[in-house]
């Protein structure tokens, strides 16, 4: 079991325990559940099935496998990509727990693009068609499902536009801002984290070679924004990296 | 005023005999125009043309309204209802579901080539709901992920941030249309629309970088508080900013028909000689800068679209103003949105509260609309072509209406004499053809061939054309 995200709170439920359900899961305030009820949460939980966690290196979902349900990750960390024309993977994507992937599938009723863990994972599936009649009877829920899918359209978006517009230090800088946020969400420290994505994938997500990424986390830790041990990243000058980002909303 | 170079000094010199031709006209979106709209014609007539064109699968325009606005601007005559309560949106996707449903049984087959979202405000909606309206509609109609599609929403530039334009991207829109209306401080206090110029260059930049492929900016010209001082250098911004395209629209003070213009003050209003002043000098400034007049106040620069459309004949002209002819045929949703195909109109009902009780009575919300005579296609065409094409040419009317056109429209004829003086239009023994200048004054041309206008009971509630 991965260590790499610890609570602040005591645990009471391991995030990888299928037996968890909505209403005691610890990422309820950031998930599905955020919109609902108490009462409704255990009607969602209904829906949503907790098979085994995914082995590292394992798909979720492969590109161009049918459609049919979106996931909540519940532990560890998963990567989406697709591959271009050339074959060549480009990754659209790193998902935490607390975060929905799969949605690139609802347009065309089939994933867009494949996904797999980074480290041991734990994710609950939430089937389409399920969620989509729980909808109609719970609109709260409708609408946060929606927030949730406009969020993750709205960010690759600007993924896009990073990876074509900005330099190497604008787009590292950028990750590391964004993960931040995403780690403060869940109530982690958003100044100091550890990475579970490589080098490798940090280049191919920001469309930069791996020695560019080496070099530019280089150049932060000269310049003390940064400390770096292997995976361990600690944040010194958030205000400085912000800037240096292109984020310019948090 | 620095005017530097015209590259249409005839254009430029031609405004000088436009007073003369300012008398109130209709724009012709459509023909015959909307007030003519009959409440014999709704549900029924457009149920059984709908069913006829079932095997029909040309490629469609799809206009869907959000009549909503956070704020009052005094200037606005658009259909729409001001509220601050963020929940009014939630009801009415609920209802626009509904719509989409029965209008998609319907024409959901055919391909959507062109799609607009306009209010009010469509950017009331927040992100989700943006998102769950795209999806509502790929659920109902054929949506189209083709480069060539064009999907345009209309954005207040005061109620976007730029993660929304990163959206609206994602969810598949390629063109983005933005209210400028003026820059000047003064001028947007008296007609109650605050937005900075700093505010409109964020987003216009943002824009850029999410690569739509165009951007338009709408001005309207003839607002309180404006000179010919103030508009230029609200001009100087915008060229600035360099939009694909501009709409400069002449404002038209109705305050007995639109109730929210009587907060504008008569007396700060620009005399119809300066307004005058103000179109003359916008037309030189934005030729000066690149821009091609097209008529009916549309701006392009020469390689858009629309430009390329007129140069090959292929530019249409429906409720949403110019276009490319993807689409000839339209559906449009939500209160008072108007639909067109198969030689008929139909206008969905205007106040939302009627629109609700409509669909909750399991009735396609239409409440008006119009069915075109033959004589009405013929006058259509004749209109439409002088419109988007800038000539009409009497062989083809004759192949298409078997009349022959200077015996059917002499009279018309006769009164397009003094536009043929003014050098704005020729005729030939084959067509009629419209100058460069002649643009100035399209509405007025058309109207030579409007059979209703002479009977128009309405006569007055058209806006001027200058």
């Amino acid at each position: 079991m991965p260590t790499s995200i610890k609570l602040k709170d005591t645990m009471t439920a391991c995030p990888h325990n299928s037996h968890v359900s909505c209403g005691n899961c610890r990422l309820n305030t950031l998930c599905l559940p955020i919109a609902l009820r108490t009462d409704d949460i255990s009607r969602l939980d209904e829906i949503i099935q907790r098979g085994k966690p995914i082995n590292k290196n394992e798909y979720l979902y492969k590109q161009n496998s049918p459609f049919s349900s979106v996931y909540a990750v519940r532990s560890g960390c998963l990567k989406a990509y697709r591959l271009t024309n050339d074959g060549e993977e480009q990754i659209t994507g790193f998902y935490f727990p607390g975060e929905i992937l799969g949605m690139d599938g609802i347009g065309k009723n089939k994933h867009n693009c494949s996904a797999k863990a980074l480290e041991t994972s734990a994710v609950c599936e939430i089937p389409f068609e399920q969620l989509g009649e729980l909808s109609t009877q719970l609109p709260e829920l409708q609408k946060h499902f929606f927030q949730i899918m406009s969020h993750e359209i709205s960010s690759d978006q600007q993924l896009i536009t990073l990876l074509s517009k900005n330099s190497a230090e604008e787009k590292l800088a950028t990750l590391l801002i964004s993960l931040s946020a995403r780690f403060a969400q869940r109530k982690l420290s958003s100044t100091k984290f550890r990475l579970p994505m490589s080098r490798t994938d940090i280049g191919n997500y920001l469309g930069l070679t791996v020695e560019t990424v080496s070099r530019v986390f280089g150049r932060f830790q000269k310049q003390n924004l940064l400390s770096v041990d292997g995976k361990e990243v600690k944040i010194l000058d958030f205000d400085e990296l912000k800037s240096i980002s292109a984020i310019s909303e948090i | 005023m620095n005017i530097a170079r015209l590259n249409s000094p005839s254009l430029v010199a031609a405004t000088h005999c436009l007073s003369k031709y300012d008398s109130p006209g209709p724009r012709y979106t459509s023909y015959p125009t909307a007030n003519l709209f009959r409440q014999d014609i709704g549900q029924q007539q457009y149920l059984d043309l709908a069913s006829n064109e079932h095997l029909s699968i040309a490629p469609l325009s799809l206009y869907v309204h959000i009549p909503f606005c956070k704020n009052i601007c005094y200037y606005c005559g658009c259909n729409k209802v001001v509220t601050k309560q963020s929940d009014a949106g939630r009801k009415y996707l609920d209802m626009l579901a509904i719509e989409l449903k029965a209008r998609g049984a319907l024409h959901g087959h055919r391909p959507v080539s062109q799609m607009h979202w306009g209010g009010g405000t469509p950017t009331f909606l927040d992100d989700g709901e943006l998102t769950e309206l795209m999806h509502l509609i790929a659920c109902h109609f054929n949506l189209d992920d083709g480069i060539n599609r064009e999907y345009s929403i209309e954005i207040d530039p005061r109620a976007v941030e730029e993660s929304t334009i990163a959206l609206l991207k994602g969810i598949g829109f390629n063109r983005i249309s933005m209210g400028i209306q003026d820059f000047d401080p003064f001028v947007q206090q008296a007609i109650n629309r605050e937005q900075s110029y700093d505010l409109v260059k964020q987003l216009s930049d943002s824009i850029r970088d999410h690569d739509f492929s165009s951007l338009s900016f709408d001005l309207i010209y003839g607002l309180p508080e404006q000179s010919v001082t103030s508009f230029n250098d609200t001009l100087d911004k915008v060229i600035t900013l360099n939009p694909d395209r501009i709409s400069c629209y002449s404002y038209a003070h109705l305050p007995k028909r639109f109730p929210s213009q009587r907060s504008i003050d008569r007396l700060t209003l620009p005399s119809s000689d300066q307004k005058l002043a103000i179109f003359e000098m916008t037309i030189a400034r934005l030729t000066a800068a690149g821009y091609q007049y097209i008529g009916m106040d549309h701006f392009v620069k020469p390689d858009d679209e629309l430009a390329q459309a007129r140069k090959n004949r292929r530019l249409q002209r429906n409720f949403q103003g110019y276009s490319t002819s993807l689409a000839a045929d339209l559906i449009g949703v939500g209160p008072s949105s108007i639909s067109q195909f198969a030689g008929s109109y139909f206008q969905n009902e205007k106040n939302l509260d009627d629109y609700y009780n409509a669909l909750n009575n399991q009735r396609l919300p239409v409440s008006q609309g119009f069915t075109m005579s033959e004589e009405d296609r013929l006058r259509n065409f004749v209109i439409m072509n002088i419109a988007c094409q800038l000539s009409i040419n009497f062989e083809e009317v004759k192949q298409k209406f078997d009349i022959d056109f200077q015996q059917h429209f002499a009279s018309s004829i006769k009164q397009l004499q003094p536009f043929i003086d003014d050098g704005l239009a020729t005729i030939s023994q084959s067509e009629i053809s419209i100058s460069e200048q002649g643009q100035l004054v399209l509405r007025n041309i058309c109207m030579l061939f409007d059979e209703y206008l002479s009977t128009n009971p309405n006569e007055n509630s058209f806006s001027r054309t200058i």
